[in-house]
């Protein structure tokens, strides 16, 4: 079923990305109570289709922690962590790298879910892709947070006044996770290969982006290329507010904010040009 | 925007899909789709189709498969966008496209109604006035709290049904959806509508049934090859409709071309003769016999049969059922003859149909018919004679 109300017009000159031109109030509280709609469903189909599957979701990254922490530390013997343990130090930046990883694998496959809808029903197709990444950040943050009381419980030293950077920081993150997403998700449905580029692109760029060691690690001459990924300015970020507790703002955050809009600019830009043509191709 | 006195207006409206061929296609459209300039190479589902539907006017749209029937009514629920052309709405509208559209098919049915309700803007106090008519309209008992996944076709047409009509919109788009469930729903679904049309609602139904556009639109709309072929009263649009349909159907009855038959690589009767040919005395000899066509030198089954003037079928007989081998002529055609000794067909008019099968005698290929008229004088009714003796009745 679907819904168009008062006054409505389409044209092939108009091509609007919300096909419900419905008064501008009614419009944002259909959106919303949809997005909360899909958002749920997210949750609950995906996590919840085994009754298990929430837990799972929360400790897939608990036991990759492990597996890392027994690598790095019991088999190869890394150093370099500074006052906290290895568990403390990976901790910090690997859930929102998850949360990012998963949230990109996962939108980038939502339009081809929601194909029984986009085909018959009218409504803005860029809520699947919000509802898609914000149901996998909520979930691993929800884990972030768990992950860092209980290390705190046993003694690391979480400085927990360092959320005031932290969660903006995340909120950085999920607007480019978003935007990516957006185009992602859009260039999918016409090259159904992104999906299957993505997985490995993501597992090398984690391998290079320093989430299991300290930048201090890495030789001096390809240190600036390493701290020239995006998500090693999150990583850094993080660990300065939560593990060293300085809150002081610095450029780089003014860049990584602009960045972050830009590229969900950019991203929404290329939905909404593709959108139009997602029922023929979903 | 201008307001007009009509629920719905549509002018020029055309829509054109990409048609994407070679595998680098796809980053080719995405690319031109990106610059702005639309597809280069596409499809024109739809061209140049205008008309004014007013409040209470009930429009049906009739066409064959592929004539852009379920594009034109996407366009008008804003699934997809017009290429070309303006659509105004000016009302709320209920689309129900296909069987159970929009259903999440792990959902429960309560859970589908709520994703149904926000897809249609509602207030959760206005979905709970109306989750309950919904459920009740629907009647699946309580069906209404398993996956939609567990449904029967029947159920998941009455569950959309039910949340289509529930919010009352001022233009119902409908695709085919009177044509299930079953006979009580129908009538419910029926009734439902007569309610609706005679409160002022508006339909706006795709449908092949000539019947159920005569009865519930006022207006039809024939397409043909996304180009409006006829608009008026409906009465008059899907008798041409109908008259055009048994044209067709009359055409294919021709043989087919041995170039077109080569060229689309299929078995086709090239010949059907009938001795005598086209009158017969009840009881007497007839002799059927013609050539067959085969694309790929095996040799085709052929299916005589013979129907009364009004489609009603008399008797079938294929070669592949007797064991009977055809004459090979050359590598391509092959010639068959039947003999009909003492046919029993009462007088009347009756077709002789040739029908041309693969070797398998699995798929039909090809339909050609000559009339046949069986000459005689006799009271007896029916379509053949049937062996039969009188006998005295003896009392033990």
């Amino acid at each position: 079923m679907n819904a168009r109300a008062y006054e409505s017009s389409t044209s092939a000159a108009a091509l609007e990305s919300d096909p419900l031109p419905i008064g501008a109030r009614a419009a944002r509280r259909r959106n919303t109570a949809l997005f909360l709609n899909f958002f749920r469903r997210e949750l609950t189909t995906r996590y919840l289709g085994s009754t298990t599957g929430l837990l799972w979701a929360l400790l897939h990254p608990l036991a990759l922690l492990g597996v890392y922490h027994f690598v790095f530390t019991t088999v190869f013997r890394t150093r370099g962590f500074g006052a906290q343990s290895f568990l403390l130090f990976v901790a910090v930046a690997l859930w929102p790298w998850l949360a990012a990883q998963e949230g990109l694998q996962r939108a980038t496959v939502s339009l081809a879910n929601y194909a029984g809808l986009i085909r018959k029903v009218a409504f803005p197709h860029e809520l699947a892709v919000y509802a898609s990444v914000a149901a996998t950040f909520a979930l691993h943050f929800t884990g972030y947070v768990f992950v860092l009381i209980v290390l705190a419980v046993f003694g690391e030293p979480v400085r927990f006044e360092g959320f005031l950077l932290a969660l903006p920081v995340w909120l950085v993150l999920v607007v480019a996770t978003a935007g990516l997403a957006l185009a992602l998700s859009a260039l999918q449905v016409f090259i159904r290969d992104i999906e299957h580029v993505l997985m490995p692109v993501l597992m090398i760029l984690m391998y290079l982006t320093p989430i299991l060691y300290p930048l201090s690690l890495v030789p001096e001459s390809l240190r600036p290329w390493v701290a020239a990924n995006p998500f090693a300015w999150i990583v850094d970020r993080l660990r300065a507010a939560l593990l060293d507790g300085r809150l002081a703002v610095e450029w780089s955050d003014v860049i990584a904010v602009v960045a972050a809009l830009v590229l969900f600019a950019a991203g929404r830009w290329i939905f909404r040009r593709l959108s139009p043509y997602f029922e023929d191709f979903v | 925007m201008s307001i007009g006195p009509n629920l719905l207006r549509l002018d020029a409206v055309g829509k054109d899909y990409a048609k994407v061929e070679a595998r680098g296609g796809r980053m080719r459209l995405v690319f031109d789709l990106l610059c702005g300039r639309g597809a280069q190479q596409v499809f024109r589902a739809l061209s140049d189709v205008s008309f004014d539907l007013n409040r209470g006017e009930s429009l049906g749209i009739i066409g064959e498969n592929g004539a852009g029937k379920s594009t034109l009514l996407k366009i008008v629920a804003g699934v997809i966008q017009p290429t070309r052309g303006t659509v105004q709405v000016r009302g709320r509208v209920g689309a129900l496209l296909e069987l159970g559209s929009g259903f999440h098919p792990e959902y429960t049915g309560l859970a589908n109604i709520d994703l149904a309700a926000a897809l249609l803007g509602l207030d959760p106090d206005e979905l709970a006035d109306k989750r309950e008519e919904i459920i009740a309209f629907a009647d699946i008992g309580d069906h209404i709290r398993e996956p939609i996944k567990h449904y029967s076709s029947g159920m998941v047409v009455r569950l959309g049904f039910a949340v289509a009509t529930a919010l009352a919109p001022d233009i119902l788009i409908t695709d085919e959806v009177l044509a299930v469930g079953d006979e009580s729903f129908q009538k419910k679904c029926i009734a439902w509508m007569e309610r609706y049309l005679a409160g002022g609602g508006t339909l706006l139904l795709c449908s092949h049934s000539m019947y159920h556009v005569q009865k519930l639109c006022r207006h039809a709309l024939w397409l043909k090859e996304g180009r409006a072929q006829q608009y008026g009263p409906s009465a008059a649009v899907t008798q041409a409709y109908l008259a055009f349909h048994e044209e067709k159907s009359a055409g294919a009855k021709q043989p087919i071309p041995q170039r077109a038959a080569a060229a689309a690589g299929v078995y086709a009767i090239q010949s059907l003769e009938l001795r005598p040919t086209d009158a017969i005395d009840h009881g007497g000899e007839l002799l059927v016999e013609g050539e067959v066509y085969s694309p790929d030198h095996r040799e085709p089954v052929v299916l005589i049969g013979i129907v009364r003037a009004d489609g009603t079928p008399v008797y079938g007989v294929a070669s592949d059922m007797d064991g009977a081998a055809l004459t090979r002529i050359d590598a391509h055609r092959y010639r068959y003859s039947l003999l009909l000794p003492h046919l029993p067909l009462l007088p009347g008019k009756y077709f002789v149909r040739a029908h041309a099968l693969d070797p398998e005698g699995v798929r039909l290929f090809d339909n050609v018919e000559r009339p046949l008229v069986v000459k005689g004088e006799t009271r007896e009714l029916g379509l053949v004679r049937l062996p039969h003796r009188w006998r005295a009745s003896v009392e033990s």
